[in-house]
């Protein structure tokens, strides 16, 4: 069934066409000072209470359940990394997700969806009972990989290795732009196996693109196994120092270490790209999915759905 | 040619700020009238093509108009993914050049000979494909390619086969064939594109009386031109240095057995690499693909219409 064909269905596209990025933006160049008051977050944006790990997490397990999905691991190493992003540093004027002037957060592993749409249904982009409990559902819209299509995702990468590119080539163009705006890419330690992320490196390190972010979601897993067993990747924060980056290693699933980390990089005059080493855990959160690569395939069932629940309420509670 | 396509970017780029061009460290002297015109927008993205497309969907969704400079045996061919997912998957405004195509590079061998572009090009959703044969088809495909703010694959073939048309042509229509010379009903029409189109005009001019039409578009083809064409002639010969699989040939073959059925002889290169080194002429003759072989193929399909 085609998209228009679902009857009763609103869909998202209705309101957000995809081409609205391009053609407001092509008058001439557009210089914003750093510090402008186009940067500044909106009024509504959630407070420090919003993107709660363990409720991003349930969401996640609440998506998965609904569309009977795998990546569930793949979701829970990165939740912590997308609640400080969103929480502190992705800047969307007027809680835009398509804002000309807005971050750009790209998640190029982009396995990891289900964490960022936990995030962008906290920010009401997303709603329950049309995203969340119809997930995967006949005609529904989010797709299980990201898909730029979908306000909010900035990239379509399923196919690993393409949304780090994408990300190089956006800031490259707020550079030309002369704008402060950030690139913020999530890479998967498994995804650094593709050879385009190691291309698009080099180019940031020769350009200069200190307003990129690459952040490895460093969770030792890939598809197949872990990644020391796959291709042996040594240590990942070398290989990016060698390649120009300015570097930072941090336990990716301790909020104030990511956000004192994220800041220091951020505050740092250095002209080199910035990339942030987050060791994680794939599966974090729930107990028995830690470590435990089958739930980059398996699906939820209602009783692992249960368990899951009852496992991730009883560990924060410690 | 060459000179028609580096002026038209070059008119391109000094008025609108916004085109960049992107090299994947190709096109040595090629880009010298660019790169003093427009210096700030030019872009070596060294040779890493896979990033310098992505990169460019990047520059694009910023509103950017990137052209991507590279050889047809590398680009699209290489990066057909990233052309797919990254830029057609979201109709970017990114013209995506593939130099070189076909046999230009004939003391290379295979890896710099490209016969599958057209092919691979033809299947990504909502790319359009492009194939001018002279530099007047050169000078109107760049402005077709850059008003279509789309995704556009351009081939760009062996550039110096001569002029077919006499001037500079009006605005093209994406789909629609231009007829070079009208030929009789009782006589097939020859259609060609890209550097074959030389080898056709003057096929027609030995052979006698024979439509010749000229195919800069590829993609989308129009169905009620190619159907007109086969009403109007008692067979189509299709001309192209490309695979006779998935190339123009299979497309005018695709569209007249569904609406216009008709005889279709497909000239082009058979499913095989090169076998030898030599110059340009040579590996046309190896391939069947110069004029005396061809006029032999023509002759014989003609004598079964």
């Amino acid at each position: 069934m085609s998209k228009g064909a679902h009857s009763g269905h609103r869909s998202i596209y209705d309101t957000n066409p995809l081409h609205l990025p391009f053609v407001p933006l092509c008058g001439p160049i557009r210089h914003f000072p750093r510090g402008s008051p186009l940067m500044t977050p909106s009024v509504s944006w959630p407070q420090n209470d919003a993107f709660d790990p363990r409720s991003l997490r349930e969401t996640v397990l609440a998506m998965a359940r609904a569309g009977n999905t795998g990546h569930v691991g793949c979701a829970f190493s990165i939740v912590e990394i997308m609640a400080v992003l969103y929480r502190s540093f992705v800047r969307y004027p007027g809680g835009d997700p398509r804002h000309p002037d807005r971050d750009y957060l790209v998640l190029s592993k982009g396995h990891g969806v289900m964490a960022q749409y936990a995030c962008m249904r906290e920010l009401g982009w997303l709603n329950d009972k049309e995203h969340i409990e119809r997930y995967f559902g006949d005609g529904s819209d989010l797709m299980g990989l990201s898909d730029s299509r979908t306000p909010g995702l900035e990239v379509s990468s399923g196919s690993l290795g393409h949304g780090f590119s994408v990300g190089v080539g956006i800031a490259e163009g707020l550079r030309r732009r002369g704008t402060d705006q950030r690139v913020f890419a999530i890479v998967g330690d498994g995804e650094l196996n593709e050879g385009p992320i190691w291309e698009g490196m080099l180019f940031a390190s020769h350009n200069k693109l200190s307003n990129l972010m690459m952040i490895v979601d460093a969770n030792g897993f890939q598809a197949m196994g872990r990644t020391d067993d796959v291709m042996e990747l040594g240590s990942i924060r070398q290989k990016l120092e060698s390649f120009g980056f300015e570097t930072a290693d941090v336990d990716g699933h301790d909020q104030g270490a990511l956000e004192t980390a994220i800041r220091t990089l951020i505050a740092s005059n250095s002209p080199r790209p910035k990339a942030l080493v987050a060791k994680t855990i794939k599966g974090k959160g729930v107990p028995f999915m830690e470590h435990d690569n089958q739930w980059h395939y398996r699906h939820l069932s209602a009783q692992d759905y249960e368990a899951s629940i009852e496992a991730l309420r009883a560990e924060v509670a410690l | 040619m060459r000179s028609a396509f580096s002026a038209a970017l070059t008119r391109l780029g000094r008025d609108n700020p916004d085109v960049l061009l992107i090299t994947g460290d190709h096109g040595y002297a090629l880009f010298d009238e660019f790169r003093k015109a427009c210096p700030d927008q030019f872009i070596n993205a060294g040779i890493a093509e896979q990033n310098m497309v992505g990169m460019a969907a990047g520059l694009a969704r910023l509103g950017f108009r990137p052209f991507v400079y590279g050889l047809s045996a590398f680009v699209p061919i290489r990066v057909v993914e990233q052309i797919k997912m990254d830029i057609a998957h979201d109709d970017l405004p990114v013209v995506i050049l593939g130099d070189g195509a076909g046999f230009v590079y004939s003391h290379l061998g295979p890896s710099h000979q490209s016969a599958e572009d057209i092919a691979c090009a033809r299947s990504v959703p909502g790319l359009t494909v492009l194939s001018p044969g002279d530099r007047y088809e050169m000078t109107a495909c760049m402005d077709l390619a850059y008003d279509l703010r789309g995704p556009v694959y351009m081939r760009m073939g062996k550039a110096d086969r001569g002029e077919v048309h006499a001037g500079t042509l009006s605005p093209l229509v994406v789909g629609e064939p231009i007829c070079v010379r009208a030929g009789p009903a009782d006589a097939p029409a020859l259609l060609a594109t890209g550097a074959m189109l030389t080898t056709a005009v003057q096929l027609a001019e030995q052979h006698g009386p024979m439509a010749v039409w000229s195919m800069p578009s590829i993609k989308p083809l129009s169905t009620e031109a190619i159907a007109a064409i086969a009403r109007s002639s008692s067979a189509i010969i299709v001309m192209e240095e490309h695979s006779v699989h998935g190339g123009l040939g299979a497309a005018v073959t695709e569209i007249v057995t569904e609406v216009e059925p008709c005889r279709v002889l497909r000239i082009g290169i058979r499913d095989r690499f090169s076998k030898h080194c030599g110059s340009y002429d040579y590996l046309l003759r190896e391939h069947g693909l110069d004029l005396a072989s061809v006029k032999e193929r023509v002759d014989a399909f003609t004598a079964t219409v």
